[in-house]
């Protein structure tokens, strides 16, 4: 077999699709892809134009792209990640694949001719669908892996590492918009007692429980997050110190009312919440607003737990740490 | 430093095909743009890949800028990767001049069509010139915008030995844009052009 010849076979279980035009945007010759694909016959299609026969061409788009083509007698593309097709074409994965069309990577390229012979463009698609949905598996893990890194793994609040970046976002937005905003800590009372009682799943069956039950309580712009071990804190944007002790009243109140079903076992818990309001002249950082809530928690244990305590302005020293 | 062993002549002979190649480029680009292009002689350097990053890092550090990369391959072992690299606002002065309108297209999209026209028209032009045709690999966006241009230069460039630095500056009549084109070289690619230029070297 001559080599011309061997070509034939090799174009006819070509993977890819090949489409050879003239100048003026007729079709010489289509291969068996294009043919199996497309529902046509090389036959039928040969002469007429490209874009009578792929009627749902971006005309306009691949013109222009064609014609720098002959102009520049240089390669052009297209790419599935920018465009996703370009010529309507079923794919070979029609149960796995979200995508109704082939997702495509196309090569324009200018073929040698003959002097004074009309110029002619081979379009070369590829199958790129399998990377398409590969593409698409990857965005929705990226997603659910970016959810993760946000949460706290055992009571699905943020994590204390995202919940430090809102506040610092939301400092930033109350400084800039001369906006108030509070910050409330909480921590749950005795809770080494409730795990030498219940065992520890009976308290982190009680952490779940009350982070969603506070969850609950507050509004969607409040921000709840996992702090450290029994200690969680809550941004409130847009309140004020008055706005955000009757906030905490109120979850100090419903905490205390709440029982919980652990084991056919009621476990009442109680916590002792700090509450501090932003104040742009003397907190410069986050930390400063944390350290007051803290200053404020600890005030609220001292002076006997189950209660909300504020901080005041001027306090500095840490009350002794009570449990 | 791995020195690229050219000789004067061989680089001096590099040059005059590269100018030749930019004249050959502009003057596609002028019929296609339909307006007039000035092109500057290019300036040229060879040096250790290694080196790229901190050659570019202070041109493009504040300014959002775009790579594109194409990889290119021709008969006689010669090959290796083009990458343009593009301050953003040039990239849409360019971008206005090949007729696209806002919307039109995405911006990745007309990074790489404008980078694909300018590798290409350069690269066939220089190929044409050592009687080789090349083929090349699809445009890919290295980083565009924040991405800071010398880290994805540091791991890129890693893979290759040799750089050849092409400084382009195209004005035409109403605008002017400028660019940089590094072609990366592989070790062995080198020699294979060293040899084309000695046979070149030779004819004349």
């Amino acid at each position: 077999m001559s080599q011309a010849m061997l070509s034939n076979p090799v174009l006819a279980a070509l993977n890819s699709g090949v489409i050879v035009i003239d100048d003026e945007y007729n079709i010489r010759y289509v291969n068996a892809f294009i043919e199996r694909h497309g529902n046509m016959q090389l036959a039928e299609v040969a002469g007429k134009s490209l874009f009578s026969v792929f009627a749902d061409l971006p005309e306009a788009w691949l013109k222009r792209k064609l014609m720098s083509v002959l102009d520049l007698n240089s390669p052009a593309f297209s790419s599935w990640e920018q465009r996703q097709y370009i010529f309507k074409l079923p794919h070979l994965r029609p149960i796995t694949s979200s995508s109704q069309y082939m997702a495509q990577n196309c090569t324009m390229l200018p073929l040698a001719t003959e002097q004074h012979e009309q110029s002619l463009i081979c379009i070369l698609i590829e199958d790129a669908t399998d990377a398409f949905v590969y593409q698409q598996h990857l965005s929705r893990t990226l997603i659910e892996l970016e959810k993760a890194n946000r949460q706290d793994g055992l009571t699905k609040v943020q994590n204390r590492r995202y919940w430090e970046e809102q506040l610092k976002q939301e400092i930033h937005r109350a400084q800039r918009y001369q906006h108030s905003l509070s910050l409330i800590l909480f921590d749950l009372d005795k809770f080494k007692d409730l795990n030498d009682k219940y065992g520890h799943l009976g308290g982190d069956f009680v952490l779940v429980e009350l982070a969603s039950f506070i969850g609950s309580l507050l509004r969607d712009s409040d921000l709840l997050g996992r702090y450290g071990g029994e200690e969680f804190g809550i941004i409130l944007p847009d309140t004020g110190i008055e706005g955000a002790e009757e906030v905490a009243e109120r979850i100090c109140q419903a905490v205390a009312d709440y029982p919980m079903l652990f084991n056919q076992q009621t476990i009442r818990a109680t916590l002792s919440i700090g509450v501090a309001e932003f104040l742009p002249k003397q907190h410069f950082l986050h930390d400063d607003l944390i350290r007051c809530a803290d200053m404020a928690l600890y005030n609220a244990k001292r002076s006997g737990r189950n209660r909300v305590c504020c901080y005041q302005s001027g306090e500095t020293d840490y009350h002794k740490k009570a449990n | 430093m791995n020195k690229p062993g050219f000789s004067e002549e061989q680089r001096d002979c590099l040059q005059e095909i590269i100018n030749v190649a930019m004249g050959l480029a502009s003057d596609k680009l002028a019929r296609f743009l339909n307006t007039f292009v000035h092109l500057q002689v290019p300036s040229i350097a060879l040096v250790g890949a290694m080196h790229i990053p901190e050659e570019f890092e202070n041109r493009y550090q504040d300014a959002e800028a775009a790579l594109v990369s194409q990889g290119f391959f021709g008969n006689e072992g010669v090959r290796g990767e083009a990458i343009v690299l593009y301050q953003m606002e040039n990239a849409h002065k360019i971008s206005a001049l090949l007729g696209y309108e806002a919307g039109d297209v995405s911006e990745i999209e007309m990074l790489t069509d404008i980078s694909s026209i300018l590798t290409t028209t350069f690269l066939n032009g220089l190929a044409s010139q050592i009687e080789n045709s090349l083929s090349y690999s699809a445009p890919r966006i290295l980083s565009s915008r924040h991405g800071n241009v010398a880290d994805v230069l540091k791991n890129t460039s890693f893979h290759w030995e040799h750089a050849l630095k092409v400084d382009i500056s195209y004005q035409l009549i109403d605008h002017s844009f400028n660019c940089d084109m590094i072609l990366l070289i592989p070790g062995e690619a080198v020699s294979n052009i060293k040899n084309i230029l000695d046979r070149i070297l030779e004819a004349y």
